[in-house]
């Protein structure tokens, strides 16, 4: 029972930068035993600005363990009828903190805590509509 | 026009109807769909056991789409960094582990920064990004 994820970055910006190739297998802290729950994959719809969660810590059906090994990944795949829009985005944080903006077809993969504080939230930045795909890997408490 | 491509492809059989996920972004500047990322710091460093460093040396200017990978080489599992921003937790990356975020550095003490836990971890980072604040000598 594997969960893997491979990360390709090519980038001209500089003549010497051959690129990363990199994969991991998700395991449970401090272990290499495979990490064994998730919250299977998900899409949410969102048509207006103000931080909502896209991740409850505490709502979670199965009770995550807090500060181990999960990761979330999630995607903006623009307004799920094919068209994407590079030039709006979608601000992701974690416990209100802005740790970023998804643009258009941007991703990301990121660990998190799974503290009960430590919600995962989706701001866009307008009122048009934006589907994010997202998916969180953890530990069961 | 530089053209950074940051793909990704996620595989579990967790479920009973295993997953896979591609995907696959052009990294562009903050707000445009015409002109790709143009900088980058990329590095590797150690880090010891016990203090709290910033990641990225130097400034990236704020609210921009810069993209951040960040590896943890460290070989044996129990080998742990903490990141945190602003202060807030983010997660842990294991040994092995890595992590491709967009990096808003929203204001001056919005740095990502790392904790060493277990040993002395060697890691990766590559910013890519639109602009720093480069320090005067």
């Amino acid at each position: 029972m594997a969960t893997t994820c491979t990360i390709s970055l090519s980038s001209d910006i500089a003549s010497g930068f051959g690129g990363i190739n990199e994969s991991m297998t998700l395991t449970q802290a401090g272990t290499v035993t495979n990490i064994d729950s998730t919250t299977g994959f998900q899409r949410r719809k969102l048509s207006a600005t103000g931080a909502v969660d896209l991740v409850t810590m505490a709502s979670e059906n199965i009770e995550p363990k807090d500060s181990v090994a999960s990761k979330i990944y999630i995607r903006n795949i623009g307004d799920g009828r094919g068209n994407i829009d590079k030039t709006v985005g979608v601000t992701i944080g974690v416990n209100a903190e802005p740790i970023g903006k998804l643009y258009g077809g941007d991703w990301m993969v990121m660990p998190l805590t799974c503290i009960v504080a430590d919600d995962v939230t989706a701001n866009p930045a307008t009122d048009n509509t934006v589907v994010l795909e997202f998916v969180m890997f953890y530990e069961e408490a | 026009m530089a053209t950074t491509t940051a793909a990704v492809t996620l595989s579990s059989d967790l479920l009973s109807d295993a997953m896979s996920v591609t995907a696959s972004t052009t990294c562009m500047k903050a707000g445009t769909s015409a002109d790709g990322l143009d900088q980058l710091e990329y590095a590797v460093v150690e880090i010891a056991t016990g203090d709290e460093y910033d990641l990225v040396c130097t400034t990236p200017t704020a609210a921009k789409a810069s993209k951040l990978f960040v590896k943890n080489h460290s070989i044996d599992e129990t080998y742990y960094v903490a990141i945190t921003q602003n202060a807030q937790a983010i997660g842990r990356l294991y040994g092995g582990d890595w992590m491709f975020i967009p990096a808003d550095f929203h204001d001056a003490a919005a740095d990502i920064a790392i904790t060493s836990n277990g040993g002395t971890n060697k890691i990766e980072y590559a910013l890519f990004h639109e602009g720093t604040v480069l320090t005067t000598t």
